[in-house]
């Protein structure tokens, strides 16, 4: 037996001198007074980039489609629900309704276009996504509103190298989820992901998955990168479908949380008590630590919880002061918020208004992205911001028109919002008739139209909780001041009900149109063919003349 | 890693130990072609009044997952999101019954085509293999053979033919001419379809090909009927055949004996209130003798050897000429936003 034991702990030893990559779980609670619960869970994995393939924990379908298609940054989110940036504040990380892939390719991909499609294809096999659906005439190149997040070679032109897409009608449930999960080192029996119990995750009214890969700076001067496979799940709770205030991971998940995942090097949850000063609550358990954070002049209080694997149950929860729970909260929304609709009635011309507010004193960069489809063409003559065509406050645009089946319409807009203001995009489109074929199954259900992306350089840390573009884990964003908070949010999608045939007419149009025939021809042949003559009314012949009759005529 | 192999080794070793006394082959292995298993389940209706289709298709799903087909050889097809539908009251689930008795859709689900995706195409082309080159594995029938198939579909049909989605339909001709595709292209070894539709036995009196063993929710001049409502959605939960099949299907095991010709008599007249139809004549077995496994469980590939294989000496992998000479490039985070735009404005 003590050899067996000798034995297994070289062989640990030996084996945790080989490993080179690390895995970690993070959770992040934030209460958004008065009625929601934001949390946000995030699983790192890091992998010496040079074996993605010899990696124990990275997950190997993963690995196998980024090395195979040369892919140097992905972006991949599954989202149910809308994010309402004035009244929640800004997300870690935002994503569209719907499903959302960017990615950046290697610079020695020949041929980006057929690569990107096979891409597609093959991550929707993964997901169990329909991002097959994902054409050339879905797919953008922006060239303001993404940048690369992770650590890339200098090079002169980057975004020729980047596709986006999104699928605004795609649904996310449990069939997205269960693959998802298989990606994690202690898929759901161990750790924080043993919390994501698809029935409670789905109760929620934002629910989002993704998946982000890119590559991170492996030393100081950055001569070398490894890759970070970031998987992420963001929900957010109304206080009305849990029917309390105080929470708890029982409430939340349906269950506790049985321990850290053995494969993790930490584990760590973070409760956001800033608003514990208007809204008093108390965590039971008591958190181990407490941390400040001042980032930029925007002052944050973190619970922080070590998880270990030690078998036991643990369920964190809040209990709201009653003495409180009666009080009215002033929303303080974000310094930039933004809503979109569509104009016009009828079924010829309509438009789209993107509404931008800054709320912050000083003036705002911002780039707006509008993707819509080409059975919505959008004309750049008919761009106004502030309804008029040649505002001063748009500092560069891009536009790439789109072709019928081919090629989506494309605007990009840097625009400095002024302090305290509202701006108004609009730009007009035409609807378009589309084939018999080309019509959806429920095509009086409507169209959907894809979220604009607005990528904003904030100059206040405001109500933002994105991580440093340096950092991967969550303790990164402790007094991480930086000049400028770079954020990419998407507005809400919108709906259209395109010029849509009655399906049907063409069968009642046969139908009728048989019966009419039928009705004219029948008599008309009639009369043309048939020759009516008039029978001999005489008197009733007897039965020996019938026969005489009979015979006569076989003689004939 | 060592200590896998050593498990191996003594796993081999005694496997040695027990041949070396003499392993009798059943007779009836060595007559089958049987190899694998694969499940075509396709659900081809649209809405939310269509509930019940998509817990017929996921009760199947459940009853073949749990007798052993992997996912992976499973191919689901479901045209409609009910599970997260905004009109479910009970996110994330499908029920087979009015009183939660069963959640057929599950906590690990992995619907291969969804949506639009489920169209005649796609299926005609799955059936046969023909699928665009970029087509995921999951996304393919990867039959051989030796493969036994059980194809279920469910939806809205008519004399002759079965609709998709509302906006097209499938002939029982051209599934005929499918399987038959199939046939040549020895993709199965043995089919097994089950059709819970309106007029269903029309969609199986066209086929032609051998091997084929097919029933139906009813006769031609029949409906199939609906089991019942639950008041909490709203809509009929699950059609009458499939309710009992997956009731009969709850107690079998993969030990279980039970025999296709138990499953053929599942529903009776006046459980279905349709006459539940059978297709024997293309099916060279006896139905009586068939086991219920030979198309709801799976085969796990077993080759038996009386020679010890030596699996200690693994071929050397090659090394991969990595460029470990070449000079290390600095790498850099960008800024995210166009500030050169920006400067140039200043």
């Amino acid at each position: 037996m003590s050899i067996y034991r000798l034995f297994w702990i070289i062989f640990i030893s030996a084996y945790s001198v080989v490993r080179s990559d690390d895995f970690k779980e993070e959770m992040y609670i934030k209460p958004l007074p008065p009625s929601h619960l934001y949390t946000y869970f995030q699983f790192i994995t890091i992998v010496n980039h040079k074996s993605t393939e010899h990696s124990h924990l990275s997950p190997r379908s993963l690995g196998e489609v980024i090395s195979r298609f040369k892919v140097d940054e992905l972006h991949l989110t599954l989202t149910e629900g809308q994010w309402r940036h004035h009244q929640w504040g800004y997300p870690v990380l935002d994503a569209a309704p719907g499903a959302e892939l960017y990615a950046w390719f290697a610079t020695d991909v020949d041929d980006i276009d057929t690569q990107w499609r096979k891409l597609t294809s093959t991550l929707s096999g993964l997901f169990c996504a329909s991002l097959n659906f994902i054409d050339n005439f879905n797919t953008v190149i922006p060239q303001m509103a993404l940048w690369p997040t992770g650590a890339v070679k200098p090079i002169q032109n980057i975004t020729s190298q980047l596709r986006y897409a999104s699928l605004p009608r795609e649904i996310v449930c449990t069939e997205n989820l269960t693959p998802w999960k298989k990606l994690l080192p202690c898929e759901s029996s161990r750790g924080f992901s043993a919390l994501l119990n698809s029935r409670m995750i789905h109760n929620t009214k934002y629910h989002s998955i993704g998946v982000h890969v890119r590559k991170i700076c492996a030393n100081k001067d950055c001569t070398d990168t490894h890759l970070e496979i970031k998987q992420t799940v963001a929900l957010v709770y109304d206080y009305k479908i849990i029917n309390s205030m105080d929470w708890s991971f029982r409430k939340l998940f349906g269950q506790g949380l049985p321990g850290a995942c053995t494969l993790s090097s930490a584990s760590t949850i973070y409760v956001d008590v800033t608003t514990n000063s208007s809204h008093s609550f108390k965590l039971t358990p008591s958190p181990h630590r407490i941390l400040q954070s001042q980032r930029g002049a925007s002052e944050t209080e973190f619970a922080v919880y070590d998880i270990h694997n030690n078998g036991e149950m643990i369920n964190i929860g809040a209990k709201y002061d009653s003495k409180y729970s009666n009080n009215m909260t002033v929303i303080i929304p974000p310094p930039i918020y933004f809503n979109r609709y569509v104009l016009g009635y009828g079924k010829e011309f309509g438009g789209i208004v993107t509404e931008l507010v800054n709320n912050y004193m000083t003036a705002i960069d911002v780039v707006l992205l509008e993707n819509a489809p080409w059975w919505l063409p959008i004309q750049l003559s008919s761009l106004r911001v502030n309804g008029e065509a040649n505002n001063k406050l748009v500092i560069a645009q891009y536009f790439s028109p789109g072709r019928n089946r081919q090629k989506p319409y494309h605007l990009e807009l840097l625009i400095k919002l002024p302090p305290r203001s509202t701006t108004t995009v609009t730009i007009d489109f035409e609807f378009v008739f589309l084939k018999w074929q080309e019509y959806p199954p429920d095509a009086n259900h409507g169209f959907y139209i894809g979220s604009a992306l607005i990528t904003a350089n904030l100059p206040t840390a405001k109500q933002y909780s994105s991580l440093p573009i340096s950092g991967s884990t969550f303790d990164s964003i402790i007094n991480a001041s930086k000049p400028w908070y770079p954020a990419v949010f998407r507005t809400n999608g919108a709906m259209v009900s395109l010029p849509t045939p009655d399906f049907s007419m063409p069968y009642n149009v046969i139908c009728l149109a048989c019966t009419v025939v039928a009705l004219a021809f029948g008599p008309l042949h009639n009369i043309c063919t048939k020759e009516l003559i008039l029978k001999p009314v005489g008197t009733p012949v007897s039965l020996t003349q019938k026969l005489m009759n009979l015979l006569k005529r076989k003689k004939d | 890693m060592y200590r896998s192999t050593f498990l191996c080794c003594t796993f081999i070793f005694i496997f040695f130990i027990h041949s070396n006394q003499g392993v009798e082959i059943p007779e009836k292995f060595q007559k089958s072609n049987h190899t694998n298993n694969w499940a075509v389940l396709v659900d081809t209706s649209r809405f939310w009044f269509n509930y019940r289709h998509v817990a017929n298709v996921l009760s199947i799903y459940r009853s073949v997952k749990r007798l052993g087909i992997p996912d992976s050889q499973i191919i689901l097809m479901i045209s409609d999101d009910m599970a997260c539908n905004p009109r479910n009251p009970r996110p994330a689930t499908i029920f087979n019954n009015a009183h939660e008795q069963i959640n057929v859709y599950g906590d690990d689900v992995e619907v291969d085509y969804r949506g639009y995706e489920v169209s005649v195409e796609n299926f005609i082309r799955l059936l046969t293999g023909r699928v665009p080159p970029d087509t995921p594995r999951s996304k393919r029938l990867l039959t051989d053979e030796g493969s036994n198939i059980l194809i279920y579909l469910t939806g809205h049909g008519g004399d002759g033919f079965l609709k998709f989605q509302d906006s097209e339909e499938v002939t029982s001709q051209e599934l005929a001419d499918a399987l038959e595709q199939m046939w040549q292209k020895k993709r199965y070894n043995e089919i097994f379809f089950i059709i819970d539709t309106c007029q269903a036995s029309s969609m199986y009196e066209k086929f032609y090909s051998p091997n084929i063993l097919a029933t139906a929710s009813s006769l031609v001049g029949e409906d199939s009927l609906s089991h019942h409502v639950d008041s909490a959605i709203g809509v009929y939960i699950i059609d009458r055949y499939t309710y009992y099949v997956l009731e009969f299907l709850e107690n079998v095991h993969p030990t279980s004996k039970r025999t296709m010709s138990e499953f053929l008599a599942v529903c009776p007249k006046s459980a279905c209130l349709s006459t539940v139809g059978v297709r024997r004549d293309l099916f060279k077995r006896d139905p009586d003798k068939v086991p219920i496994t030979d198309f709801f469980g799976s085969v796990r590939p077993v080759i038996i050897t009386t020679e010890p294989i030596n699996i200690i000496d693994i071929p050397k992998r090659k090394k991969t000429n990595t460029n470990k000479s070449a000079t290390p490039e600095k790498h850099e985070y960008m800024p995210q936003f166009p500030m050169h735009l920006l400067q140039t404005t200043k």
